[in-house]
């Protein structure tokens, strides 16, 4: 039961620059046994400026256990009506902490603690819809 | 135009059918379609345990595009890095896990920080931005 995920990196921002190219496979916090729980893969979609919980912690219906290795993919897809506006983005934050801002089409991976009080948020920046698309991965409690 | 694109696949079977996600983007500077990141830091360390440490020697321009990739080399599966922004725990990267995030370094507070534990930790990260603040002599 793998759960892997790859990430290729191109730039021609400094000369020699070879790209990254690497592979992990999620696994549980200091073993090699595989990550054995997902929210699977769900949609969010968002039409105000407002901070909302993508991922309320306490909320989940298998509670994660905190700490660990979790992990989130989040993506904006855009409106989902195939209008990607690289322009304008969702600042996603865990807690009151603003992370940084997923402009249309980007995408992100970042380990979580999963602790019920470190939500995970998403404040649009225009009410224009928007919709992302995130899976986490994690322990169970 | 400098081009920095970043490819992202993700697969699971954990669920009854196997899950397989792609995507792939192109890291432009902070609201614009055509001007991409044109500046980068990339950098191999060594984290010894005891201190947390800012992983990011200088803050670039905050709230603009930048992008970081930060991996953890270790080969001990029980080694870890906590990770911290503005003293807000992030998440943990165990050996051999990488992360990929857009980075706000919202003020001088906002910097990512590390914590090594269980040894020391070889922490590979590149950092795509669009400007820093330089530390004058």
């Amino acid at each position: 039961m793998a759960t892997t995920c790859t990430i290729s990196i191109s730039s021609d921002v400094a000369p020699g620059f070879g790209g990254i190219s690497e592979s992990m496979t999620l696994t549980q916090a200091g073993t090699l046994v595989d990550i054995d729980s997902t929210t699977g893969f769900q949609r969010r979609k968002l039409s105000a400026t407002a901070a909302v919980d993508l991922v309320t912690m306490a909320s989940e219906l298998i509670e994660p256990k905190d700490s660990v290795a979790s992990k989130i993919f989040i993506r904006n897809i855009g409106d989902n009506k195939g209008n990607i506006d690289k322009s304008v983005g969702v600042t996603i934050g865990v807690k009151a902490e603003p992370i940084g801002k997923l402009y249309g089409g980007d995408w992100m991976m970042m380990p979580l603690t999963c602790i019920d009080a470190d939500d995970l948020t998403a404040t649009p920046a225009t009410d224009d819809t928007v919709v992302l698309e995130f899976v986490m991965f994690y322990e169970e409690a | 135009m400098a081009t920095t694109t970043a490819a992202v696949t993700l697969t699971s079977d954990l669920l009854s059918d196997n899950m397989s996600v792609s995507a792939s983007t192109t890291c432009m500077k902070a609201g614009t379609t055509a001007d991409g990141l044109d500046q980068m830091e990339y950098v191999l360390v060594e984290i010894p345990t005891g201190d947390e440490y800012d992983l990011i020697a200088t803050t670039p321009t905050a709230s603009k595009g930048s992008k970081l990739y930060v991996k953890n080399h270790s080969t001990d599966e029980t080694y870890y890095i906590a990770i911290t922004q503005n003293s807000q725990a992030i998440g943990r990267l165990y050996a051999g896990d990488w992360m990929f995030i857009p980075a706000d370094f919202h003020d001088a507070a906002g910097d990512i920080a590390i914590t090594s534990v269980g040894g020391t930790n070889k922490i590979e990260y590149a950092l795509f931005h669009e400007g820093t603040v330089l530390s004058a002599t």
